[in-house]
């Protein structure tokens, strides 16, 4: 702690360099951290999806082609039913709220056995009787509520862009989940989207609940067997490997997540690392005088990387908090329909730190030692 | 005669340009006791920094014996030399080499920083250097507000806040004017007769010489006189 004065000094020494180095880690690790977010909010998904036994039956042309009514009866019938329960269509309606920045996440079930089949989401008896009773009725998470300052009762429209129908929705009951990106989305009624559509019986993706992990497989194999030589053949799969799809429309993320984080930390480290070498030449003299004052080569080395490493988290510092101000507090989202909810986890923030340490370390580490390791003699003899 | 602060037994030093040999110090041999003041004359390239550095410990000599403060310097560690300096040795430099970023008071804290003294006792070590040398009221200037002079005497503050055994000055009223350069040599006297400090002192000036009780002259790496 005694050695900080000299420390910060030295790191405001040059206060425009050292703006700017900061002002470039905290852009990279900013970027860094917008990434990783998106990263783990799929993984988010996914993980949330593989803790229940649901299964979505889709179009095996993918999610855009649709799927007749008639195998709702075929899914409800004798044979599935001995290996799943709680059949539900279950569309995405693509609309938004009052300005296109407002993209709510709302999805047409069947009351019947929305209940059942989504049963982490928790609400009132009263507002699943309503729900059941009023065909304009909606669902709608707390959070949703809260974006959106609505109140139980209030009648809201939705602009339909993927269907070209607008939705009046009565808000019926409210819902909560332990998993804060459910209680973004809203519920509302097939039958009253059907009716919207003139009874053309669209219906995207059916859904239901395995009996059984083992049941999974069985249900896949009869399904698409089933379809296989209709004119709607489908493609049975697990609610992960649905979350899992619906990402891969946006290509590999994983992989892109994983260059750009290299890529900020390599330019990161670049950046300090010129910073640190030219702070090092013009203090050889300076290093030279404090190691014959009696500075060890040891403390000139911990002096210089904790130098680095002040500027490389005061850029974190700044990263992060700027980050955690527009997605966690402003709550802000890059893509409202991919990612209704945006939030920096606590892991990420723990990477952009790593990350911040490890520039801090490995950009200075060269010159630290070169100024440790250079004769006295020779540093005091040097002209900068 | 009191006992030796600094025994130097035939030191050579040679330094290799490329892969050739360039002595610079021949045999020397050197005592200075306690209390002493030894002015080190010499032409340029005589050999009297580098001896200056061999005492110091900040060289290291390729042969012969340095001993001072009763240690001799070329069985120490680099970590051992570091302490023994810190402990030791107080360095004058000629162009005073304070770090520019820290003010007056936190340059003549900086030796005592590397001490397990609380911030309290540094303080008040600090504050009794700096009222030594006259400049306790300029404590928060940084080097830049400061005259050559004044920043001379903030570095012979630094050299002695740690009440070292022996002083070593490198030319120390080289980039002085007239006025400034009475003040160091008087403050360097006042430190040998009133603190009992042995001092080495390099110069070239004979005015500056005069100030010590004795002078040694050095001459292509060699002693010519040693009164």
């Amino acid at each position: 702690m005694k050695f900080l004065p000299l420390i910060w000094r030295n790191a405001v020494r040059n206060r425009l360099r050292t703006f700017l180095t900061l002002a470039g880690i905290a852009f990279l690790l900013f970027v860094l951290i917008f990434v990783m977010t998106g990263l783990s909010e799929i993984q988010a998904w996914e993980g949330v999806a593989a803790t229940h036994r649901r299964v979505v039956v889709q179009h095996a042309e993918g999610l855009m082609a649709e799927l007749p009514i008639e195998l709702e009866n075929f899914l409800k019938g004798d044979i599935i039913s001995r290996h799943a329960e709680h059949v539900c269509k279950f569309n995405w309606f693509g609309g938004y709220y009052q300005d296109q920045k407002n993209w709510p996440p709302e999805f047409a079930v069947d009351p019947e056995t929305m209940r059942v089949l989504f049963d982490e989401l928790s609400f009132s008896d009263e507002a699943y009787r309503k729900f059941s009773e009023t065909k304009t009725g909606a669902l709608v998470g707390i959070a949703l509520m809260k974006k959106y300052d609505w109140k139980v009762g209030q009648r809201i429209t939705l602009i339909g862009t993927f269907y070209p129908v607008n939705l009046e929705l009565d808000i019926v009951g409210i819902f909560t989940t332990k998993d804060p990106r459910q209680e973004e989305q809203m519920f509302f009624r097939w039958d009253y989207l059907d009716e919207l559509l003139k009874g053309r019986k669209v219906v995207s993706t059916y859904w239901m609940k395995a009996r059984s992990d083992e049941d999974i497989p069985k249900l896949k194999e009869l399904i698409d067997a089933h379809t296989k030589n209709s004119s709607a053949p489908t493609e049975t799969i697990t609610e992960k490997e649905f979350a899992a799809q619906f990402m891969q429309m946006m290509g590999n993320i994983k992989a892109i997540v994983a260059v750009i984080g290299a890529l900020v930390l390599l330019i990161m480290i670049m950046m300090t690392a010129n910073t640190m070498a030219m702070a090092a030449r013009e203090r050889v003299t300076e290093v030279a005088v404090m190691r014959t004052l009696g500075f060890t080569a040891g403390q000139i080395l911990g002096v210089i990387l904790a130098e680095s490493i002040l500027v490389s988290m005061l850029g974190a510092a700044l990263a992060i908090g700027s980050s955690l101000l527009i997605f966690n507090v402003v709550k802000l989202s890059p893509d409202p329909i991919y990612f209704p909810v945006f939030l920096v986890a606590p892991n990420t923030v723990a990477t952009a730190i790593g990350a911040a340490l490890s520039c801090g370390v490995m950009s200075s580490l060269v010159p630290a030692i070169r100024s440790a390791r250079r004769k006295i003699s020779d540093g005091l003899r040097q002209v900068v | 005669m009191s006992a030796p602060v600094v025994k130097v037994q035939g030191v050579s030093k040679i330094y290799y340009r490329d892969e050739t040999p360039v002595p610079v110090l021949e045999a020397i041999d050197l005592e200075v006791a306690e209390g002493d003041f030894v002015a080190l004359m010499g032409p340029s390239g005589s050999g009297k920094s580098t001896l200056l550095n061999l005492i110091a410990g900040i060289d290291r000599a390729s042969s012969g014996r340095v001993e001072v403060a009763g240690s001799e310097l070329s069985a120490l560690s680099e970590t051992a030399l570091a302490a023994f300096r810190s402990r030791h040795i107080g360095f004058i430099f000629q162009l005073y080499n304070l770090i520019p970023v820290l003010t007056a008071y936190e340059n003549v804290e900086l030796p005592l920083l590397l001490t397990p003294l609380s911030r309290s006792d540094r303080e008040k070590h600090v504050m009794m250097a700096l009222d030594v040398v006259g400049l306790a009221d300029r404590k928060d200037h940084t080097p830049r507000q400061l005259s050559g002079g004044q920043e001379q005497r903030v570095a012979i503050a630094r050299a002695i806040v740690t009440d070292p055994t022996l002083l070593l000055a490198d030319e120390p009223t080289g980039d002085l004017d007239k006025k400034s350069e009475e003040e160091v040599l008087t403050l360097l006297q006042r430190l040998n007769k009133e603190f009992k400090k042995a001092i080495v002192m390099v110069t070239h000036d004979p005015k500056a010489a005069a100030c010590a009780a004795r002078t040694v002259m050095l001459e292509k790496g060699a002693l010519v006189s040693k009164p």
